[in-house]
């Protein structure tokens, strides 16, 4: 029989991490989506001007902030919770670098991708985020 | 590889004093998750939190957390 103490809903701690996390994250993340649109807008990016480089290394400012907020995050939660984010930060690190050599030798052998840091990329970004769901769900 | 494993008699505890497992993760300034993982033997805390723990309930830790005989039995032989 389940109770009013099998209630699985978040904890005042939990509900206030969360806000903070969220305060940080969520501009960083409306800012890069803004820049990213100003930069496909307006870079340039596939012409000669000089400037183009400028607008290539923008949306970086944006995405550190990201991984500044990530970083906070991890060292807001409690133990058992950092574990888990590690356990799924490991993960997608040897995706992305499993998925760097695997493209790396391909490149040696002749098959080289134009795209091959954007696949990193999303490879790492993938492992995370569905080993973060997987434990979110234990 | 896990190790010895530990028992704990945190949901007894907890039911006893009428808690939600949110209401103990908030005052054992820890997360739902984490009072869920401690309660279902998924997660052995650390020692700062087993004190934390022990504190709490006004018990000593080797009232609330036994290590499961069987396995330490088998790993010290």
């Amino acid at each position: 029989m389940t109770s009013r103490l099998d209630s699985v809903d978040r904890s005042k701690g939990d509900r206030a991490k969360a806000r903070a996390y969220g305060r940080e994250f969520w501009p960083g993340m409306a800012a890069y989506a803004l820049v990213l649109a100003a930069v496909l807008s307006w870079g340039g990016l596939d012409g000669h001007s000089s400037w183009r480089f400028v607008w290539a290394l923008a949306p970086v400012l944006p995405a550190a902030w990201i991984a500044r907020a990530v970083l906070r995050h991890v060292r807001r939660v409690d133990e058992y919770q950092k574990l888990l984010l590690l356990q799924s930060l490991a993960v997608g690190f040897a995706v992305a670098m499993l998925t760097a050599i695997t493209l790396g030798f391909l490149g040696t052998a002749g098959l080289s991708l134009a795209d091959a840091p954007w696949i990193v990329y999303g490879a790492g970004m993938l492992g995370w985020a569905v080993t973060g769901i997987c434990a979110g769900r234990r | 590889m896990r190790g010895t494993t530990v028992r704990n008699r945190l949901r007894e505890l907890r039911d006893a004093r009428g808690w939600t497992q949110g209401a103990l993760a908030d005052r054992l300034d820890v997360s739902r998750q984490t009072v869920n993982a401690l309660e279902t033997g998924r997660y052995d805390p650390s020692l700062p939190l087993a004190f934390r723990i022990a504190r709490l309930f006004g018990e000593p830790i080797e009232a609330i957390f036994d290590p499961d005989d069987a396995t330490a039995d088998a790993q010290s032989s």
